[in-house]
């Protein structure tokens, strides 16, 4: 195997990995928190990348648009939070699952009427096209800028949940709702946020991936599968874990690819259930 | 129930199963009682046990490939080819469960979800027996004991009795010691346990009884259209049954059927009007989480209580569920 | 209700709740009724309104009559799923009498369609690849408008190597199904003549979304030039990756089975320069009929059609002309005038074998142009050549193909 080939295909699992585990942070801070299965992520993904092409040719800025369009779903999440999940509470994973489903369907349609089914491109910023030349192989300067974005994106949510007041609740919320509220702090806002978050995070993942993967109304289907396969591997509301399990995945993805491109979709799921079926917690998980 | 309103229940799904030809195309007919023979077996699982398995798929489909195998390659008739497709279903439906059945909550709906995507994956990849994205078309409909079942009528005839069989069935499974338990699993876990109940083998055979079901309906299904496509094992399939059976709603045995009639009704009728159909079925989904969550079933019931109060101001009157 | 007759208005019932009414309301005598089955919803939503406007086209030259009687043109959505296809074309032939399929745009798809149309004994109309449909799968009721993909794998590597006679050392990526090997197996042989060597060939299974491991492989072998055999999403993500890892422009990359501008709107004019096309039909092509078609639907629609209205509209005339020729509308007469079939069409000429259905007709092959030299947004590519040497008879796998 030659060694360009060999680093070439690890960078592009780590780039891709690190998108992976932003989707699969949001994905984990909404299950952990509010323990319901957002069959909606996918949506919200390919909403961002549109939204983030609309911005830009409303306002002609990239980055304006990478701001904006996170900030566009996580509103989106708080409407959804309010009005349709939080009566969903007590009710069980069926109805969360049949709500979040439903929605994933209203959001997907919703994009093929306001943009047409029809694909689309969106070329990175100016600044950011080409590729770079390092030594070993030539790299587009987008996808490393992605891989560095993502990483950064996903150490901020971390130290937020570590480090800030805001986050222990959200954490304590994880390990115990019935407390938390026993302590006093208003867990219905509590879930608001955290739903917003996750939204946000996969809203920036999605307007991230626009310039690599471009804009296709279905373009969220196969990343909620990935989101729902790195938040198994990390375990439930494990955000350490999800970095790890996302850039496992990506790495997974990209080697396969060299060996047996075919299977290189369904390798995710086998190592998905592999995980699951010996620690049932995930990798890192603890309950 | 009172034996006066089984009888009543049961002539209304007679009736409902020799009047629905009249109004309604036969294939369509046919598919709506195989899916709800579908429907009753995932419910085994969701209503009664509360378990959500998001893969049924795996089980319909399975059974439909090797059904469709030994119908095209082997000529094999269709009384043996029900019985595989049972046992197919069956036998997935114990790999997937004793996997599954350790684990609880979102995590088991999950690994129902990702078990689900690797049989579909095989399925896709594995071009030369399954056709793969093409799926499996010339599925033949060979006679059964002697009699045509080319006819849409007449294969009709033969569903809606599987159908009926398989209703009867299931409400002998749901009104046994087993069916007791399941429900009693499904309400309080703990206390099932600390009952004395195995709760993991429990529900180990509701999967495969449920897993039986399934298989039933993909063998049908397979010769209802001659092809069994790649989407039969896919997770749309598995989702789809889920939110039949939600709408109609899980709570009773009829759920499902009633789900089944109507999520095939609006899928159809609504495909034909608009291209953006499946916005008015997300639509739908969430009217139905919101305002509806007990489904049709309680709806009805609902509103024959209302009309109950209304007509006699307190006095108890028997009103049919 | 006094303007609607009482079968009106059960047809109305009937089409409102989809279910379909059975035999009552089979169309008259004087009705010839006609199926476009397109996708509508799935993963080749963006076709199914431009194959409508193709075949409706087509049909409206007519007045949407057809020897006296009327045509009554219905939709189905097969929403891309093969399920889903036979059980709405059977519903179609049970429910509204449709005696003439034309669609679906999915290969996997149309296998199923094709199994509907020998089984309900419709006449049958198909555009897209694959080759079992005038191959291993053949049969007296369906037809195949694309050319074969060893004419479409002889036009791009002939025309590209006598443009790039130095470009010998080529790398594949194939789409992983039984279309994307013929292909492949077909390029490999014309690439014998003209002592290409394959540096590599890498199979990606189809609705990938991730190619960048692939782009790297492709560029670790140091290629004069990058083939691609996939089609749709496929094809245009592999284009844009090839371009942000910097393969294109430099080297060239050939889409070798494209359907032209409906994939090529879809990518940046930066994305496609260097790229080369080869396609079923591209709307600069100059034939009489494709003239008029191009102006009628600019005029129309606003911009001009890409191959999926072309397809349409050209599956539709052709089947229209075979009913000229046969003078009837009965689905046997049809069939039997449809086979040796020769006209100047939408594309040129165009024969109809009737040992395999094949229509054998010319494959295009285009250079996109540079963002500078583009006269206008819509103006993608320059048509460079057509071939149309068709299948060798020792590659029809149709051996037979049956009887009515």
């Amino acid at each position: 195997m030659k060694f360009p080939l060999l680093v070439s295909q690890l960078l592009n699992g780590l780039a891709t990995g690190m998108l992976y585990a932003l989707m699969g942070i949001g994905l984990s801070i909404i299950t952990g928190v509010l323990n319901i299965p957002n069959f909606a992520h996918g949506a919200l993904f390919a909403l961002g990348a549109y939204l983030l092409y609309t911005v830009i040719q409303l306002v002609g800025n990239f980055w304006l648009a990478l701001l904006l369009a996170p900030l566009g779903v996580g509103l989106l999440g708080i409407l959804i939070e309010l009005g349709g999940i939080r009566p969903l509470y007590k009710a069980g994973h069926d109805y969360q699952l049949l709500l979040t489903f439903g929605l994933s369907l209203i959001v997907t349609e919703g994009i093929i009427i306001v943009w047409s089914p029809v694909g689309m491109s969106q070329l990175p910023p100016p600044i950011l096209r080409g590729g770079v030349d390092l030594g070993i192989t030539f790299y587009p300067k987008y996808r490393l800028f992605v891989a560095v974005a993502a990483a950064l994106l996903v150490l901020g949510a971390w130290l937020f949940l570590e480090k800030t007041r805001y986050g222990a609740i959200m954490r304590a919320g994880i390990e115990d709702k019935e407390m938390v509220s026993l302590l006093g702090i208003d867990i219905h806002r509590l879930f608001t946020t955290a739903f917003a978050l996750g939204c946000v995070l996969a809203g920036v993942a999605g307007a991230l991936t626009a310039p690599i993967r471009g804009l296709n109304p279905l373009m969220g289907v196969d990343m909620l599968g990935i989101a729902f396969v790195v938040v198994a591997l990390a375990g439930q509301g494990n955000l350490l874990g999800a970095i790890v399990a996302g850039v496992v995945v990506g790495l997974a993805q990209s080697l396969v690819a060299l060996y047996w491109p075919e299977a290189s979709v369904a390798v995710i799921f086998a190592v998905m259930a592999a995980v699951l079926l010996v620690r049932p917690q995930g990798l890192f998980g603890i309950r | 129930m009172s034996g006066f309103k089984t009888t009543r229940t049961w002539l209304a799904v007679f009736a409902a199963v020799v009047l629905l030809p009249v109004f309604v195309r036969h294939a369509i007919a046919t598919e709506i009682w195989i899916f709800a023979i579908f429907g009753l077996g995932l419910n085994l699982l969701l209503g009664y046990t509360g378990l959500l398995s998001f893969g049924q798929a795996t089980f319909f489909g399975s059974a439909g490939y090797v059904a469709g195998y030994l119908l095209k390659h082997y000529e094999v008739g269709v009384p043996p080819v029900l019985a595989v497709g049972i046992a197919v279903g069956a036998l997935t439906a114990a790999v997937v469960g004793y996997l599954c059945v350790q684990r609880a909550g979102l995590y088991f709906i999950m690994l129902t979800f990702a078990l689900n995507q690797m049989f579909y994956f095989t399925a896709y990849q594995w071009t030369s027996v399954t056709g793969g994205e093409d799926g499996m078309p010339g599925v033949p409909r060979p006679n059964v004991v002697g009699l045509d079942i080319h006819r849409p009528l007449a294969y009709y005839a033969l569903v809606a009795v599987l159908f009926l069989v398989a209703l009867w069935v299931m409400k002998r499974i749901v009104e046994s010691p087993l069916g007791k338990i399941l429900q009693a699993i499904r309400d309080n876990e703990l206390r099932a346990e600390a009952l004395g109940y195995e709760v993991a083998r429990m529900k180990l055979a509701a999967f495969v009884i449920g897993g039986a079901f399934s298989g039933l309906a993909g063998v049908l299904y397979a010769m209802l259209f001659g092809i069994v496509p790649l989407e039969a094992i896919g997770f749309v399939f598995s989702g789809n049954v889920v939110f039949a059976t939600l709408i109609g709603g899980s709570g009773s045995l009829y759920g499902p059927v009633i789900g089944s009639f109507v999520f095939i009704w609006l899928s159809e009728s609504v495909s034909a009007m608009w291209a953006r159909w499946p916005l008015l079925l997300g639509v739908a989904f969430v009217i139905v989480v919101l305002f509806f969550r007990g489904g049709v079933v309680e709806a009805w019931a609902r509103f024959w209580a209302w009309r109950a109060r209304r007509a006699s101001d307190g006095v108890a009157v028997d009103v049919p569920r | 209700m006094s303007a609607l007759s009482r079968r009106d208005v059960l047809k109305l019932v009937g089409a409102g709740t989809g279910l379909g009414f059975p035999a009552v309301l089979r169309a008259q005598a004087r009705e010839v009724p006609m199926l476009g089955l397109w996708s509508f919803t799935g993963a080749f939503s963006d076709v199914g309104p431009v194959l409508d406007r193709g075949m409706k086209m087509a049909l409206d030259e007519r007045g949407m009559k057809i020897q006296g009687k009327a045509i009554k043109y219905i939709t189905r959505d097969d929403e891309t799923k093969a399920g889903s296809a036979t059980r709405r074309a059977e519903e179609a032939v049970d429910a509204e009498g449709v005696k003439y399929i034309i669609g679906p745009w999915s290969s996997g798809v149309a296998l199923a369609v094709s199994e509907v149309a020998k089984r309900k004994k419709v006449f049958h109309y198909f555009s897209g690849g694959t080759e079992d449909i005038s191959g291993a799968r053949c049969h007296r009721y369906s037809f195949q408008w694309a050319a074969s993909p060893y004419t479409a794998a002889k036009t791009v590597v002939d025309t590209f190597m006598q443009a790039n006679p130095k470009a010998k050392r080529w790398h594949l990526l194939v789409a992983d199904y039984a279309f994307g090997w013929s292909v492949e197996k077909y390029i490999k042989e014309v690439g014998k003549t003209h002592g290409i060597e394959f540096v590599g060939a890498d199979r990606h299974p189809l609705g990938e979304r991730e190619f960048s491991n692939y782009v790297t492989k492709a560029a670790g072998n140091k290629p004069d030039v990058v083939a691609m055999i996939n089609f749709g999403l496929d094809a245009v993500t592999g284009a844009r990756e090839i371009f942000n890892f910097g393969l294109t422009p430099k080297i060239p990359l050939i889409m070798t089975w494209s359907a032209g501008v409906e994939e090529l709107v879809q990518l940046a004019p930066e994305i496609r320069e260097n790229i080369w096309v080869g396609s079923n039909f591209y709307y600069t092509a100059d034939t009489p009929v494709a003239r008029e078609f191009v102006k009628s639907y600019q005029a129309k629609f606003g911009g001009p059609p890409g191959y999926a209205p072309a397809a349409s509209y050209g599956m539709t005339r052709m089947m229209l002309h075979a009913m000229d020729k046969a003078k009837s509308t009965e689905v046997p007469d049809v069939i039997k005038a449809c086979e040796g079939l020769e006209v100047e069409d939408l594309v040129g000429k165009m024969r109809v074998d009737p040992k395999t259905h094949q229509t054998l007709r010319p494959y295009f092959f285009m250079r996109c142009k540079k963002k500078d030299a583009m006269k206008n947004p819509m103006d993608f590519a320059d048509i460079i050549a057509t071939g149309s040497t068709p299948l060798p008879a020792e590659y029809a796998a149709c051996k037979d193909i049956g009887s009515l």
